[in-house]
Formats: C-alpha cells, structure tokens, sequence
C-alpha cells in the first residue's frame, strides 16, 4: 500500500480529527500496543482493530508505526459520527 | 571483515536474481521491514569472488538533510573507486546546491573506468523531497558504466518512467524475498535446530516466510529444549510474529544481556562503552561482538566493530517494550547518552536525547549555542528538523530559539520572516540567563548585521559591526570559537556591504575574515570573504586583481566549489577585468562561468554585475543594442538596491550613451533630464552628456561638458572613466577641425589606459579613426595602440598560451623596451632614434629577442610576444 510522506502531502487543511478503524492482522501484545495510544484495541478474531480520533498528521502517524512494527495491515476505515462508516461506493458492503 | 560462524544461509536463487536484476542500470529492491533486504544486500556483497565494484551507502534514520545524505553518496562513491587514498571528504556548506552536487556525482561516476554499482539501502529514510527529486535526476542519468540497487520498505515517488519504458528497471518485492519452505529448513539446519518436517513446515507457515520472523524463531530455537512444543505454541497463538517472537527471545537471555539490549535501545548507535554507561555495569562490548556473531539483529558499522546498531524493527520494538517495563528509567538513559554525545562531539544527536528526556530548555540551550556551527558545517536542515521537535509553544517565548529560526530564514533568503523573529528575540533578551546574555546579545549583533548586508542598508551595517570593536572576552573555549565565527562573518558582512559601496575599509575588512576563518577552520567563510576580496580590489591594478580573483577561484576549487554562487563575486570580476583589456573570448568564459554559478537566484546585487559585463562584452564588439539591453536590465536591477551600488553612475552613463550610439538621443535626453542631481553630476554621466551631444552633432557642447569633467568638477569612480572623457576630448576636437589638440586628447587617454592595457574604452567610443590619424613618429604608447587596433579589427587578443613553452631565457629590460616598439611600423633606425641608441645595438638586441622568443621574424616576434603578455611589461614604470 502506498504511503504519503506528510510533506508531499499537497491536501488542503482538514477540519477536524475523526474517527477511524484500523484493521490489524493479529493479536497486538501489550508492546507493541503501547505504540499507538491515542487508540483502543479490541480483538476482532485472529485481528486487532485499533480506534480513535485521528487526523490526517495523525493518521498517517500511525501508519508509519504499523509499517516501522512490520505489523500487517488489513483495513483503514473512517467512521461517520453515528459510528457508521460513509457511504463509499464500492462493492465492500458498509 | 572476517566471521568465524556461518551467519546467513546463501539463498543461491535469490542472488542469482540479484545478479540479473543488476544487468539493468536500477534495481529496486521495495519490501516491508524485517523482509530481508539488508541481509540480501550484504550476502550478495560479501560472497566471495563477487565481480563487482559497489559503493555502498545506508540512509541514516530520519534523514531530513539533503546535503548529509549526498555527502554521504559522494564519499562511498570515492571510497569504492579509490579506497586506498586518504582524500578529505567532501565539505558541507551552508548552502547547498542539490544540483551541483549531482552533476558532481555524476561527473565523477563518469570518469570511473569499469562497472561500479551504487547501494543505497534504507532508503525509506531519506524525508527530504528535495532529495529524492535529485536522485531521480542522478537515476535517469547515469553514465554508462554505473548502476544501481536501492532498497526501501515503501515505494518511494521517484519517477523512474523513463528507465522501466526503456526496459532498464527491476523490481525485487516481498514475494520474491520470502523463504521458501526448503530454505527455511536450510536455515535450520544451518544453526543447528532439529525441527520435523512437519514442525518446520508450521514455523514457515506461521511466518509466511518472513525472513525477521525466521531469524528471531532461530535465535529461540537453537539450543531449545523442544523445539517442536515451540513451534506448535507459536503456531497456536494469534500474538503477532514479531511481538510472540521478541518477547520469547528477551525471556531466555540471561539478565545482563537483556539489560543491555532494553536500555541501549534509545541509541540509534552503540559502543561498548555508551552501552556500560547506560547499564551501569562493564563488559559491554564483548556482549555486543557476540550478539552481532550470533546474527541476532546486531550489526556492526566499522570494520573495527566498535559501533553497532541494531535492526531498526529489533530496536523499535525493544523501545517500545523498555517503555513498558521500565518507564521511570527512560529520561535518565536519554540524559546519560546525551552527555556522553555532547563530550565526543554528537551535538546533533545529543540534542535529540535531551529532546527526548523531555528537557526543553536544556535541548534549547544546546541548539542555540550550536546551531550557528552546525549551520557552518552545512547541517543547516538538521537544525531546522531540531527545531520543529520542540512543543509549540517553547519557541514561542525563547529568544535563542526564536534567534535560530531568524537564522534559518535569513539562509532562505526570507527577510521579513528573519527580522520579526529577530525582534522577538530582542524583545525577550532578559529572560535568558545572566551568563548566557552576552552570548546572546553578540548572536543577535552578528545576525542584524546579516540581515542588514542582505538588504544593503550600509549605515545598519555599519552600526552592528560596532560590536566588532569590542575584545573578545569569551569565558569558555566554546565561547571564544563561537565568538570567532561571528566575528569572521561578521567581517565579510561588513566588508561585503562595504565593496559594494566601494568603501576603503572594505579590503582590510574582507582579508581580516578571511584570515580569522581561516585560522578557524571555516574554508566555507574563507572563500566567501577572498570572493568579495577579488571584487572589492577592481579598484587596484588590473593585475592585482586578477591575481586575487585566481587566488579565491583556486581555493573555491579545492574544495569543490567552483560553481557555487558565493564564488561569483570572484569570477564575474575576473570576467570584467578581462574585457577591459580586449580579451574578449577569454572574458566571456569566465562571464558564462559565473552565470552557471548563480543558476540559484541570489539577488540583485550579483545579477546586476553580470548584465554589465555582459553590455561591456556586446559593446566592446560592436553589438550596440543587444549591450543597450544589458546597460537597461542592469539600471533596473540598480534600483532594487537601498543603497544606490557604487556601479551605479557608470550604469547610467553607458545606457544612456549606447542610447545615442544606436542612434535614440532624443530618449537619452530625456532620461538624462530624468536623473537626480547627485547622478547627473557625476563624471560616468557627464560623458554621456558629451557623446550625446556628439550625436546630436554639437561638438562644441560636447567640448564644454568633458572640460568641465576633466577640470575635476564630476566625481568619477575610477580613471577608466577619465581614459573615455579624453578620448570623447579627443573626438569632439576632430569634428571642431582641431586635429593637435585631437591628438593631444588620443596621447593622455593612451597614457592613462597603458599600465593596465586597457582596451574597452577605445572600442566603445569609437575612437578607430581618431587612433588611425595618430602620426605614427609622435606616439609613445605604440604598442598600446597596436592592441586596439587588433581588436577593433576583429581579432581578440590571444589569451595567455598556456601550452606554449615559456623563453628560453627572460628578455632584459632594454630588450622588452626595444620589444615594444615591435609591433609598430617604425624601421629599425627609427626606434634607435626613439630609445637613443645606436641602429646596431638595436640590431642586436632584435637578434637575441628572435632567439629568446623562438621567433624568425618580426610579426612571429610580435605574435609570441602578445601570448606571453610581455608587450607591456617594459611600459611600465
């Protein structure tokens, strides 16, 4: 997957933190959990899916630990503010 | 580097795809962290009898500094095609010029003889866009005989189009650098780990093959009491590898041995005794050998191995779990490390522990007592990356630290932004504490002063420099060398400021700071003041400055700056001082030169200089509005300036005269009404009023103007203006009928013009005809004369021959007068009655200057006589 450096990054500012899921393959030990402590973990089968209020300095903060761990990515996703995720438009059903 | 133990299973397939992958010019090896990629890298490096010469480079962790990580390129690549000389490495420099440097890695790579592969490994790290867009350039240029392998954990935008179209790009991914099953029995087997099938097919299974994963199973493996119980709990446990695989390993160390590796995780370097310090205990070093011959994710960086460092992944995750274990210890093994690095000169990275021990104002001290010689020290972007580390708020209120941020926007050339920190920094001057004050204050006086030269403002310059004044009194060896290097700049601001106002103190000013820079170890400072020093001395003979400019060229050029833009002051002089004797071609070289050394905008000031040079060039050959061009960008430049530049009347004058030349006197008067009283009162301009008159065909108003200039009335810049005035004299004669006193005028221009040969002024008045009526008898400067006329007629004068063997003996004094008069008509009788001597001594003398000058006649005399510049050398008095 392809990661932006923040500094290329040429978006325009967002307005807000926002809720994301992040899908991880595996269980995260108490170690490796203590990199990401802006989020909760939960285990969701053989996965951990980490939550939080991120923006996108953030976001892209966490990513760059998943990759550094060699942790295993499985899904991004942002959540609307009922806790549903937006309405995306791919064949993936919400 | 010799290792007794096997450390890496030779993975033959996965070489000899390295292999064929090299066969293109790049090679990019892209996979997650832990896949394997160093160990590839170094296996395939390392295997005997490998064919090829590598330079080989690994990022270092978080590099923001683009100047550090070519630094770097450029001394591996040195190291692989010389590695026996003990060159100096190349030298940072404030500021860097990405492009330079690439075309100098480039150059460099072509003159190499043979393949050389280029190593960039851990390419990830490099967090400077500015950086990787000059490696692009590097990638789809390399000469022929160079390629390259980079190895990164994430695909990088670096645009390599051009290269996969032409089929000379591969790609080595992670599905290519996961083990296979049988390669992860091999592995086992080779450390000695008695696993089933079955349980090893499990152990593959579980890793997927990942090459960390494998290791770290490895190293808990060998000499397990059941491997197989291992496996299967491993198997059966959803923990994620790595995490499952550290934890187990850290378990079965012995205490001091994961003492060691937990506290040693905050250094991105270790040594033994760095490792002793943190631990408290001894013997560091001999557990830091076996780790690293154990292949447990120790690595040395040395060929002495005396520094290590561990797997980034490895560290990052033994960090994390130092946290965990022991939290409260954490800001104490960062302050330990950062005292140990600030004593063996680490500054940058003592900085980042103390950052990280969460001392702000100890990391703000540090930073700002030495920032300004990590600035020197071309680390400028490392600064800059300290800098944003602090809390938002601390730069905020703290004078040093706002101080820093000036200095770093005064480098970009962002004077606005660079004042209003330096007016928070004063404003908040009394918050620093008493024994930094002084510090501070001199640190704020040096960057004012800065600023000032920037924008020109002389009587600024002139009031900071007052600090200059005062002794140095510094209370520590850091302070006196801080103060010193303040000083030595301080020394080329003002000398700078002052040459371009063509003020006397300016030269001593200048070789001052050279001289102090020198004696402080700053070549970078050195050659910036010598730059100004070869401008500052136009005013000097011709001679001497051209000496100064090739003085501060070839020192520039030992250190590889011979086409930095601080270098230009230098180069453009050189370039004028050569068309103002004729040499014209050789002018424009050094005129393209300096062009090529300012491709990086650096104001108004230098580029004013070149657009002068380029109009004296055009004029001196006849091209009149291609030089009116010139003279106009010039003018407009000029008033940019706050101070009005010391070049600026002659500016006007010769636009305002090529005006007339190319036939617009109508527009030259106006824009000579146009001029304030001080401009229109000076000599440069008063000649421009004669040639203007000239072509309005007032002859007699022109007479008027330039007596009133010779009569001392106008203010001239130099007597090159006065060599035109007598020659404008000279022309308004001739149109008035007055043919003595025409000649009279050509005699004193001729008289002024010889000890520097000047040339320039005699072919953009147009004096040919007024030369050409000289009674041949009546001239003393003969050879003058002859010059001139050479280069009205088209051909340039022959730069110094530089393959040409030198006389055989040097001619004596009255043999160069006898030279001399050579090039002229004059028969030989005649030039015995000019020098009163005898016509057979002056035969002899003819007949020795042939045998010296290797000559057979008069005009091959004369000829070689013009390469060796000799013609004017028994002119002078």
């Amino acid at each position: 997957m392809r990661v932006h450096l923040p500094a290329l990054d040429h978006g325009f500012m967002d307005p807000a933190p926002v809720q994301y899921t992040i899908r991880i393959h595996g269980h995260l030990g108490a170690t490796v959990l203590s990199a990401f402590p802006a989020l909760v973990p939960q285990h969701h089968g053989a996965d951990t899916v980490l939550t939080g209020l991120l923006d996108r300095s953030a976001l892209y903060g966490v990513l760059a630990e998943v990759e550094a761990l060699g942790l295993e990515l499985v899904e991004i996703r942002q959540l609307m503010p009922e806790g549903r995720s937006p309405e995306s438009g791919d064949s993936r059903s919400p | 580097m010799d290792r007794t133990k096997p450390r890496l299973i030779g993975r033959g397939d996965l070489l000899a795809a390295l292999d064929r992958a090299v066969a293109k010019k790049v090679t990019i090896i892209s996979a997650p962290a832990g896949s394997g990629k160093t160990s590839l890298l170094r296996a395939w490096a390392d295997r005997p009898g490998q064919p090829y010469r590598l330079a080989v480079m690994q990022v270092q962790r978080d590099q923001h500094d683009a100047q550090q990580f070519w630094l770097a390129l450029l001394s591996a690549v040195r190291q692989a095609s010389a590695p026996t000389s003990r060159t100096e490495p190349p030298a940072a420099t404030p500021d860097f010029n990405g492009r330079a440097m690439v075309d100098r890695v480039l150059s460099e790579l072509a003159d190499l003889r043979g393949l050389l592969i280029l190593v960039i490994d851990d390419l990830h790290e490099l967090i400077s866009p500015d950086a990787l867009a000059q490696l692009t350039r590097l990638l789809t240029n390399l000469p022929g005989d160079a390629h390259a392998v980079l190895a990164t954990r994430r695909d990088l935008p670096l645009h390599l189009q051009q290269l996969r179209l032409a089929g000379e790009l591969a790609e080595i991914r992670a599905a290519d650098l996961r083990f296979s099953e049988r390669e992860t029995r091999e592995l086992l087997d080779a450390s000695g780990v008695a696993l089933s099938d079955a349980g090893a097919a499990l152990l593959h299974q579980r890793t997927e093959g990942w090459a960390a994963g494998l290791r770290l199973a490895v190293i808990s493996l060998a000499g397990h009491p059941d491997p197989e119980l291992f496996v299967a709990e491993f198997s059966g446990s959803d923990r994620t590898v790595a995490e499952y695989l550290i934890a187990e390993m850290l378990e079965r160390q012995p205490d001091d041995i994961k003492d060691l590796l937990l506290r040693t995780s905050v250094l991105d370097r270790v040594n033994g005794e760095l490792a002793d310090l943190l631990t408290g205990r001894q013997g560091s070093e001999r557990i830091l050998l076996a780790l690293e011959d154990a292949n447990a994710f120790v690595v040395s960086l040395d060929p002495e191995r005396t520094w290590f460092r561990y797997h980034h992944l490895f560290a990052d995750l033994l960090r994390l779990e130092l946290r965990r274990a022991l939290p409260a210890e954490v800001p104490g093994l960062h302050r330990r490390a950062a005292d140990w690095l600030i004593q063996h000169g680490h500054i940058a990275d003592a900085i980042r522990h103390t950052q990280a021990a969460g001392d702000w104002p100890g990391a703000a001290r540090l930073l700002a007592d030495h920032s300004f010689s990590l600035t020197m020290d071309g680390q400028a972007q490392t600064v800059r990356a300290l800098l944003r580390a602090f809390p938002p708020g601390a730069p905020a209120d703290n004078p040093e630290l706002a101080l820093i941020r000036a200095g770093l926007n005064l480098a970009r050339g962002r004077l606005d932004e660079a004042a209003a920190h330096l007016a928070v920094a004063e404003s908040h001057a009394e918050t620093t504490p008493p024994d930094r004050q002084r510090r501070l204050r001199v640190a704020i006086a040096s960057l004012k002063l800065s600023l000032a030269t920037r924008r020109g403002h002389l009587a600024s310059v002139t009031e900071q420099a007052k600090f200059l004044d005062s002794p140095v009194t510094g209370q520590s060896d850091e302070d006196i060398a801080l103060d010193n290097d303040l000083r030595a700049v301080a020394l080329m601001n003002l000398g700078t400021v002052e040459a371009s106002l063509a003020l006397a103190d300016a030269e001593r000013h200048l070789r001052e700071g050279a001289v102090l820079a020198r004696e402080n170890g700053r070549p970078y400072l050195e050659v910036r003041c010598l730059a100004q020093l070869a401008f500052a001395s136009r005013v000097r003979p011709f001679a001497t400055t051209r000496r100064r400019c090739q003085e501060a060229i070839a020192l520039a050029e030992r250190h590889g700056w011979g086409l930095e833009p601080w270098i230009a002051p230098a180069l453009i002089t050189l370039a004028a001082n050569l068309v103002w004797t004729g040499e014209f071609g050789e002018g424009e070289r050094w005129l393209q030169r300096t062009e090529r050394a300012l491709q990086t905008d650096t104001g108004p000031d230098i580029r004013l200089l070149v657009h002068i040079v380029s109009g004296m060039l055009q004029a001196g050959r006849g091209r009149r509005h291609e030089a009116l061009r010139e003279f106009s960008a010039a003018e407009h430049l000029g008033s940019q300036l706050a101070d009005s530049h010391a070049l600026a009347s002659q500016v006007t004058g010769w636009l305002l005269a090529t005006q007339a030349r190319v036939g617009l006197p109508g527009e030259a008067r106006a824009s000579l009404a146009a001029l304030d009283d001080e401009r229109a009162g000076s000599g440069e301009v008063g000649n421009a009023r004669a040639v203007i008159c000239l072509a309005e065909g007032d002859p007699a108003a022109a007479l008027a103007t330039v007596t009133d200039v010779l009569g001392g009335a106008a203010p001239v810049i130099g007597y090159v203006t006065l060599v035109e005035t007598y020659l404008l004299a000279g022309l308004a004669h001739r149109e008035l009928g007055d043919q003595r006193a025409a000649h009279q005028a050509a005699e004193r221009a001729l008289g002024l013009a010889e000890p520097d040969r000047l040339v320039l002024p005699f072919v953009m008045t147009g004096s040919g005809e007024l030369l050409e009526a000289l009674p041949r008898h009546e001239t003393a400067h003969a050879a003058l004369l002859a010059d001139v006329r050479d280069v009205m007629r088209g051909s340039s004068l022959a730069a110094k021959d530089q393959s040409s063997s030198p006389p055989a003996e040097e001619l004596s004094p009255t043999e160069l007068r006898v030279l001399g008069y050579l090039p002229t008509n004059l028969s030989r009788p005649e030039i015995a009655s000019e020098l009163s001597l005898s016509v057979n001594t002056v035969n002899t003398h003819v007949r020795n200057i042939y045998a010296k000058l290797h000559a057979r006649d008069r005009s091959s005399a004369v000829q070689r006589a013009r390469e060796l510049r000799l013609l004017s050398a028994g002119l002078t008095r």
